[in-house]
């Protein structure tokens, strides 16, 4: 019997499950593994009876909370996908905003219409079973993802941060480059994509599970930056966790 | 004496000149060509008994040489010299005429021999060949030595790296980014053998960040089949350091339980080194001994600055340079400039080890409980970089990964390292190493110990890669070393203190004073009146405290209330709070107290002379203080201004009635008071003690202002000293702090790294703003 698998999207591009199916040599043993019984980017039949969910997005309206506790009494495994879902995202820099603000920037005369409310990670509303992270997401740590879910095993997902893979690809340090990057704190697993890329670490990963934030936060403001520059880098992707701290 | 002229043909004028030097010393007539055509030349005019030629000549090469020579002057004997002998080329010159033939490098004597034995045969022997062909010269190998050093010179080692690249892998040390990396090469000039440090070492061409160990099939009947990998490569530009790295790798993955995948590299692998003339400022390893080697490599090239030096390692050395390289003996200085460049080199390591290796085992074993591993540990990221990027780190983590289909998949080995938070989690969940410090140390100790201990090498070449990478500073294993010495160090002075020493046997035993006077201040408090027998004074300063005890009660710090202007009997007052306090309460006239101290170092009198002094005291902060305000009215004609304040939280509260009184009068002290609530009996003024402040005007350059009181009070008062814009250094306070033994040994006292029985009780501001425990 192959697992019945859907994709749910919330307050997000819906980048992250298009990247999901952009796994090009292994697409077809993707779908010969799995049934998708419920994804809206890719057709039109729904089932909602299903055993593994995908969910990508954040949660920034009253109206996604129940539509994600529904979901969540469905699926047998719930897995986040992408950096909204998993740590809120980019979406929680209007956090740092009034609501009725935020609005009003993003609607104008029309805000009158919407509701909005502080973004959050869909594990601040229903438990989460496993993390495919990134903005966008790695293909291949989703389809590892994929892999043990199907064996029935945990992901190992690795709880370390970027600077192990990017050691591991020999690049030089962005700091000696004269750059500011989020590796030492920001989970593994993107195989360090944007520092031997010739950039730096933005944090689209999120923390690893247990950050050494305040040396880091030295360590920016040694190599040079203020601490407003220090706070702005790790509310790009990492708002919510700065603030719930 | 003229013995007979000798031709030498060689295209390399030291190889040329210096054979007709030896010659020309042994007493021969010579002359030298340059080239084949040069010869024939000199030939066609002059006639030789002997020539000596190399068989590669540019243009016309040795053997055509001895074909015309044969032809046009067949009485002349040949000799050829040459670098790279093969059994055809022999052969072919000895059909041509020649006599013998010599392997360069050339040495003087044989040549002599053989140019005397050549003459010497000449017109009795019709030819050599027979013996030639009798007594086979040894085969190619011999041509360079294992163990010995040659010259070689930058061109014909750029035609060893070009023959190489061309028939495997060649990986080499290349710039990028201002950095330097290993990388494939694909010719000379892309190679860097001048560089400080790689970012990543070589070793993980032998153990990759990843590598498959198995495939295998998944189900009912699973198969395994081992992956490994066999690609013949060669490393160039490998420092000294990396060289005694992978020394340690073989160790622990050839010397038991072989490993097949690092093995197989291994043997695959020919390493030509280089030694490190510019070391990186994080480097250490002449203290790990790594710095030169002696061993492990195949070929290792030292820059004389005019051509390389290259020490044969092994077999498979000797064969590179006999089959690609032009290399010859070392002459005149040249093996003094190798050492040369490499003493200098030494001179140029900025960091050095402070023991000697060889105790860092026990050393580290003395330090496992020392503080330094918490507090270096502090800001680690426990990002890995300095493990990712170590040479000897050679720890993995094992994963199988299947494919979608679940029939098949590999299992894979990738890098791990015990500064990674999950390094030692089990599935349960435990963590046996779960904190910064505990993995920090063990880092350390694998580098200094651990390895060491097991493979007989130790765990850190020094190479000071991690000290780089590492964003928080602080992983330089030097460091660490360099710091757990530092405390033995003073640990094994103080052991010597012990047989110096002449022991006090009165630090902890009080002296006897007799209560000569009660006086009750309210309620809860009372001032004592105390006299040693025979009305010894205490000889203490304002601000001291002494230890009371009142034995089978215990002891209890308590600052002394009185000046030692005053002196012969001295006062403490004392709040009943305690055990002892309350048993002294108790106490009459001509009751008997311990006393030990004075203790502490006291109100800074030399710094307040001269000076305005505003004096301020919060409740029972005026028992210490009073001790000064007496001294300072004793001594009046020494200071500037004299203003006190004085807060208590009720009109019950306030202590001292009568000197009060006196205060308030007294034409020399500015006397303000105040009380945080009044009643109906107070006509004085209402507020807390910091509502005083800004009613007096006082002159910030020359003001002291001592504070004593309760710790709530000190952040207010100070609050308010900085806006009349007194500096931290002018701001003293006396701190509370519970001294058990007043002698600095009982460590209840301690702020940070301060004891205040020692160092205090009395601070400025200055100096507590960097001890943050302090208020």
């Amino acid at each position: 019997m192959k697992p019945k698998v859907a994709f749910f999207d919330f307050t997000s591009c819906e980048g992250c499950q298009l990247d999901a199916l952009n796994v090009e040599a292994e697409l077809l043993d993707l779908l010969a593994a799995v049934d998708i019984v419920n994804f809206r980017e890719v057709k039109t039949e729904r089932e909602d009876n299903y055993d593994i969910a995908f969910i990508e997005g954040s949660i920034s309206r009253e109206s996604e909370i129940p539509r994600l506790k529904k979901i969540r009494d469905q699926a047998k495994v719930l897995v986040a996908l992408g950096a909204c879902a998993c740590i809120g995202g980019v979406n929680c820099l209007k956090n740092f905003l009034p609501m009725d603000e935020a609005l009003r920037i993003v609607y104008k005369d029309d805000a009158k219409y919407y509701d909005t409310m502080p973004v959050r990670p869909i594990s601040a509303v229903v438990p989460v079973d496993y993390y495919v992270r990134g903005c966008p997401i790695n293909t291949n740590e989703f389809l590892k993802v994929v892999r043990a879910l199907l064996l029935g095993k945990k992901p190992e997902i690795s709880n370390y941060p970027v600077c192990v893979e990017c050691k591991m690809a020999g690049n030089v340090c962005a700091f000696e480059k004269g750059m500011f990057c989020l590796g030492p704190v920001i989970r593994a697993g993107c195989n360090a994509i944007c520092i031997t890329s010739g950039r730096y670490c933005w944090g689209c990963r999120g923390l690893v599970d247990d950050p050494n934030v305040d040396s880091e936060k030295e360590i920016l403001q040694k190599y040079g930056l203020t601490v407003d520059q220090v706070m702005e880098r790790f509310k790009l992707f990492n708002a919510y966790q700065e603030v719930a701290k | 004496m003229q013995k007979g002229s000798v031709l030498i043909v060689d295209d390399e004028p030291i190889v040329r000149e210096s054979i007709r030097d030896w010659l020309r010393d042994a007493g021969y007539q010579v002359a030298t060509a340059e080239s084949g055509e040069e010869a024939l030349e000199m030939i066609e005019k002059q006639d030789f008994s002997v020539m000596v030629v190399d068989i590669r000549l540019p243009g016309q090469t040795g053997i055509s040489v001895l074909k015309e020579v044969k032809a046009q002057r067949p009485w002349i004997k040949s000799l050829i010299i040459t670098a790279y002998p093969s059994a055809e080329t022999v052969s072919e010159a000895t059909k041509l005429g020649a006599v013998d033939y010599l392997i360069k490098p050339v040495v003087p004597d044989e040549l002599e021999r053989l140019v005397r034995e050549t003459l010497g045969a000449m017109g009795r022997e019709p030819t050599v060949t027979t013996k030639l062909e009798a007594q086979p010269k040894p085969p190619v190998v011999e041509v360079v030595k294992v163990k010995k050093s040659f010259v070689i010179t930058r061109g014909s080692l750029k035609s060893l790296v070009e023959n190489l690249t061309k028939e495997i892998e060649v990986v080499g040390v290349k710039s990028r980014d201002n950095k330097y990396v290993y990388d494939r090469i694909a010719s000379f000039d892309e190679l860097c053998l001048d560089y400080d440090v790689t970012v990543t070492p070589p070793t993980k061409y032998l153990m990759p960040a990843k590598e498959t160990l198995l495939k295998f099939k998944v189900g009912d009947k699973p198969r395994v089949e081992p992956v490994i990998e066999d690609i013949p490569r060669v490393i160039i530009g490998v420092h000294p350091y990396d060289i005694k790295a992978i020394e340690l790798l073989d160790e622990a993955f050839l010397a038991t339980n072989p490993d097949p995948n690092y093995s197989t590299r291994r043997q695959n692998t020919i390493i030509i080194g280089v030694d490190c003339l510019n070391p990186s400022p994080k480097s250490f390893a002449p203290g790990m001994g790594t710095h030169l080697t002696e061993t492990g490599f195949d070929l290792l090239l030292t820059d004389i600055g005019t051509a390389y030096m290259v020490t044969v390692g092994s077999e498979e050395g000797a064969d590179l340079l006999a089959k690609y390289a032009q290399v010859r003996e070392p002459i005149g200085d040249e093996i003094a400039k190798q050492k040369a460049v490499r003493d200098e080199a030494l001179a140029k390591y900025e960091l050095s080890l402070d023991v000697p290796r060889e105790r860092l085992p026990r050393l580290l074993e003395d330090s496992y409980d020392d503080p330094y591993w918490e507090s270096r540990s502090r800001t680690c990221l426990s990002c890995g970089s300095c493990v990712m990027v170590c040479p000897t780190c050679f720890c993995f983590d094992v994963q199988d990964e299947v494919s979608l289909n679940l029939k098949e998949g590999e299992r894979s080995r990738i890098k791990d390292g015990c500064m990674l938070v999950d390094f030692a989690r089990v599935a349960t969940g435990e963590n046996f190493r779960h904190d910064k410090a505990s993995r920090f140390r063990h880092r350390i100790y694998r580098k200094g110990k651990y390895i060491l201990e097991r493979y007989g090498r130790f765990g850190c070449v020094g190479c000071g890669r991690c000290a780089i990478a590492c964003l928080a500073e602080i992983a330089s294993p030097v460091e660490a070393f360099n710091a757990i010495a530092e405390a033995a160090r003073v640990k094994e002075e103080a052991k010597r203190l012990v047989k110096e020493v002449r022991p006090e046997t009165e630090l902890y035993a009080p002296r006897f004073a007799e209560l000569v006077r009660v006086g009750e201040l309210t309620p809860r408090e009372k001032v004592f009146e105390f006299r040693f027998k025979g009305g010894k004074g205490l000889g203490h300063r304002p601000g001291q405290f002494v230890e009371v005890s009142v034995m089978g009660i215990g002891e209890a710090p308590i600052s002394i209330s009185s000046s030692p202007t005053r002196d012969g009997t001295f006062q403490l007052a004392i709040r009943n709070v305690g055990n002892v306090t309350k048993a002294l309460h108790a106490l009459g006239k001509g009751a008997i107290v311990g006393i030990r101290g004075p203790f502490g170092n006291g109100f800074p009198l030399e710094t307040l002379q001269g000076k305005d002094v505003l004096l301020i005291a919060g409740g029972i902060g005026l028992f210490p203080l009073r001790s000064l305000i007496q001294y300072v009215i004793d001594n009046r004609g020494s200071f500037g201004r004299v203003i006190l304040l004085f807060g208590a939280r009720s009109p019950a509260e306030r202590l001292f009635l009568d000197e009060l009184a006196l205060w308030s009068q007294s034409p020399e002290i500015e006397f303000h008071e105040t009380v945080d609530k009044g009643d109906e009996s107070w006509k004085g003024h209402v507020g807390v003690i910091t509502t005083l402040i800004p009613k007096i005007q006082i002159d910030p350059k020359k003001t002291m202002a001592v504070v004593v009181g309760p710790p709530i009070m000190y952040r207010f008062v100070i609050g308010e000293l900085k806006k009349k814009e007194i500096p931290d250094e002018n701001i003293i306070m006396s701190l509370e702090r519970r001294m058990k033994c007043g002698v600095g040994k009982c460590g209840h006292c301690q702020i940070n790294g301060v004891y205040v029985c020692q160092e205090g009780p009395v601070f400025t501001l200055a100096q507590l703003r960097d001890l943050r425990e302090a208020v």
